[in-house]
This record gives C-alpha cells, structure tokens and sequence, in this order.
C-alpha cells in the first residue's frame, strides 16, 4: 500500500473525502481484501485513542494577578491626580525659569554702558558712577583706573568687581559722613526689579505639586495592599 | 441525591454550574482581550480539562503536564490580543503544543528521569511502564496491563509533530482545519501526519494485542 492510499483512508475514515473519491475508493474497497483490511486497523486504532479516558485537571490552573505580572487597578481619579501633579511641576519649573531670566535681561540694558564688554566693566561702572564725580579732584581714582584697564578683563571677572568695589568704598570710607547722602541712591539703584510671577504664586504650585504626588503614593500604596489581601 | 450535592467540594459545584450554562465565549474573549482576568478565568474553567488532556497526551507526564497547562494559559492571556477570532480551543491548542515543544525541548537539555520512579506509595517500581518498549519481553507487556498505559506507550513513540495531530484530531475529536489552525501546517499535511500517526500506533499497539478488547483487535499482517 502506498502513502497516497494510507491518506486516502484515513480521511475516508473521518468523511473527509469528497463524494467522487468516496464512491470511486469504496469500489476499491469492495474488490480489494487488504484495503479492507486496512481500513479496519486504521478505524481500530482511532477507536482505541477516542476510548482513551479525558483525565480530570488535578487542579484549578486560573490565573492570579501576580502570575501575569499585571499592576494593581489603581482609582479611577488617579490620573486626574497625575495630571494635575505633572501641570503643577511644570508651571513650577517654568516660573522659576521665568523669575530668574526676566530680572537679569531687565538689568542688562540699565547698567550697559552702550557696549557688550562683559561683566567685568559693568560691574565697575555700576560701582563707579556716583562716586566719580566726587573723586574727580583727587588723585586716587586717576591712579587706580590704568591699574584695572591694565587687568585682561574677560578672565578675571570677580577680582575686579572686588577690587573696584574695595576701591569705591575706600574714598567714601576716607569722606566719612559727607558722603553718606550718595548710599540710598546705590542701594535704589542696586535693588533688583520685581519678578513677573509673584513667590506665592510659586508656593501654591510647589503645594499643589507636592501634595498631588503624596496623594499618588498614597493611592498606589492602598491598591497594592488590597491587591495583596486578593 | 442531596447528599451527593452537599458531599462536593464547592470549586467543583462551581466548575460544573459554570459548565452547565452557556458560555457566551465571543464576550468573554472580548473582555479578556481588555486585560479582565475574571472572564479569562472563566474560559479557563471551561477549557482546562481539554488543555490538560491535551498536554498529558503529548507529554506523558501528569506533573510535565500540569506545567505545560499552566504555563500555557498564562502565555495565553499574555498574548489574547493578537486572537483575531476563529476557533478558541484551536488557538489554545496551539498554545499548549507549544507550551509542551517547550516542556520536551527543555527535557533534552538537561534529562532528568530518575532511574527507578516511585509509585504513588513511595515505593520504586520494579518494572516501570515508561521503561516499555517494542522490544519488551512478554512479561514485561503483561505488566503493561492497562490499556490507556500502552495507548500512552505508543503515543510517546510517536514522532512529536504526529503527536500533537492524533491527539488534537483523535483524542480532542477536533476536526481537520481546527488541528491545522492549531499546528500551523497546510490541512493536506494534517491529513498525511494522522493517516502515518494512525499507521504507526496500529504497528504499535499489536505488540499489546492481548491488552486491547475483541472488538479492538488489530489484523496481524495487514499489507501496509
């Protein structure tokens, strides 16, 4: 017996055959012993295999939570609370930014003096210009200016500033109480402008940020420990 | 009759309550497809007898077996999107065939049948079944005495991709697409691995002749 006959009825067996292939192996069947005889082993071992007992499982094999790796369900509000968190955090971030940035660009264009030289000069001019034309006459600031042009500017910048600074106050120092009226003009003059967001505006949203992710914690904290009782 | 109902567990209750309703199968598949374990569970209720017949049949093994079901149905619903519909026990099917391609795979490399297994006392088996072979002398068949065992025998015999085909369509009673959905293979090669899987247990089981009823008994010397 060949593969194609073996194949032929075995599907003959399970009436997988098409009528025409039916009718025509059935007539072989008919005239052919050993075909036959065939047939009878083939539907006698699938007779065996059907008796074969189905086994009950030994056990429920549902799944848990934890065998699938899924997450605790967390409330439904939570991603309200993670939006909010998340907004809160990045308006903070952004008004910090914004508070840091605007009073430095408001300054920049007061105390230029017309040119982008650095930080070194303008430091020097801020400290400088009232008390220049106080110590025109004297000898002073004449013999101190070429010592701070002379210094590469761009490399040291605080060491001037001090030094100016150190300057500036020595002649005052030296004019005592005369020179006391100049000091409320520094300090308006020195007095950084007002930030564009007010500080509690900055608190609330540090709040808000805050107690939104306390709250997030706290909502995973509970939905695992349901999820462990589970 | 009562006490019949009162004497069973309540899971069981349960199991048979679950299997006595109809099961709308397409919602449950739907809603475990979002991720619900309870509708999955309850698939599971329903199918895991077949899952595990299926996997002890390929196996040979009750505890490989149980393994093999439980990892399958976890991989299952791991993997229950990308079930585009059809048949579900097929796509299960397929599932713990691979689950069990795994089990033997992982078998080969690193064998570890003890030697002389234990009985279900505790006690080592003087002649174990799975040591049977077409080889075995006649009192080792008659020790072979029940049928299922040298069923079981000839089906580990099989080669693996004529395993899973039999099993499916013989012992499964699935039909010709629904194994070919499970294996993966064209429905003219399910036809030819079951008439060779059928050919060759037939082969098989004349060697347990004496073990098979009368209205089982296989031709000797069928011209094949």
């Amino acid at each position: 017996m060949n593969q194609r006959d073996l194949e032929l009825l075995s599907s003959y067996l399970d009436g997988q055959l098409k009528p025409s292939d039916s009718a025509r192996l059935e007539k072989r069947l008919a005239s052919d012993p050993a075909l036959r005889a065939v047939l009878d082993d083939l539907r006698s071992a699938r007779g065996l295999l059907r008796q074969l007992p189905m086994r009950k499982a030994p056990r429920n094999f549902t799944l848990t939570p934890k065998m699938v790796g899924k997450n605790p369900p967390l409330p439904r509000s939570y991603p309200a609370f993670r939006f909010v968190t998340a907004l809160a955090s990045l308006m903070l971030f952004f008004t910090l930014g914004l508070n840091f940035v605007v009073p430095q660009m408001a300054q920049t264009p007061a105390f230029g003096m017309g040119g982008s030289g650095g930080g070194a000069p303008e430091v020097f001019s801020a400290s400088e210009a009232p008390a220049v034309p106080e110590f025109a006459a004297t000898e002073e600031p004449v013999t101190q200016e070429p010592s701070i042009l002379m210094q590469p500017a761009p490399t040291e910048t605080v060491a001037p500033a001090a030094d100016s600074a150190r300057e500036v106050e020595t002649p005052s120092e030296k004019q005592g109480v005369t020179n006391s009226a100049d000091l409320p003009a520094e300090t308006t003059a020195q007095t950084p402008p007002e930030p564009p967001v007010p500080p509690v505006w900055q608190i609330v949203l540090a709040a808000i940020a805050l107690l939104g992710a306390l709250a997030m914690v706290m909502m995973r904290q509970a939905a695992a420990s349901r999820w462990r009782r589970k | 009759m009562t006490e019949r109902h009162y004497s069973m567990p309540i899971t069981t209750h349960f199991q048979k309550l679950i299997k006595s309703f109809p099961m709308d199968e397409q919602a449950l598949i739907h809603d475990a497809q979002t991720g619900n374990l309870d509708a999955f569970n309850t698939l599971i209720l329903h199918y895991q007898d077949s899952v595990y017949n299926t996997a002890l049949r390929i196996l040979g093994d009750e505890d490989q077996a149980a393994d093999a079901t439980q990892e399958a149905f976890i991989s299952a619903f791991k993997s229950i999107s990308s079930f585009r519909g059809g048949s579900f026990k097929a796509w299960l099917m397929r599932t713990v065939t691979n689950a069990c391609y795994d089990e033997l795979r992982r078998q080969k490399r690193r064998p570890t049948t003890p030697l002389e297994p234990d009985t279900d006392d505790g006690e080592e088996m003087d002649s174990p079944r799975w040591l049977a072979d077409p080889g075995m002398t006649p009192d080792q068949k008659a020790e072979a005495d029940e049928l299922e065992h040298a069923l079981q025998h000839c089906l580990n015999n099989l080669p693996l991709e004529f395993k899973s085909v039999v099993v499916m369509a013989d012992i499964q009673g699935m039909d010709y697409s629904e194994v070919a959905i499970a294996v993966r293979v064209p429905l003219g090669t399910i036809k030819s691995r079951l008439a060779r899987a059928r050919l060759r247990l037939r082969e098989c089981l004349q060697g347990f002749s004496e073990l098979l009823p009368t209205s089982f008994r296989l031709e000797e010397g069928s011209n094949v």
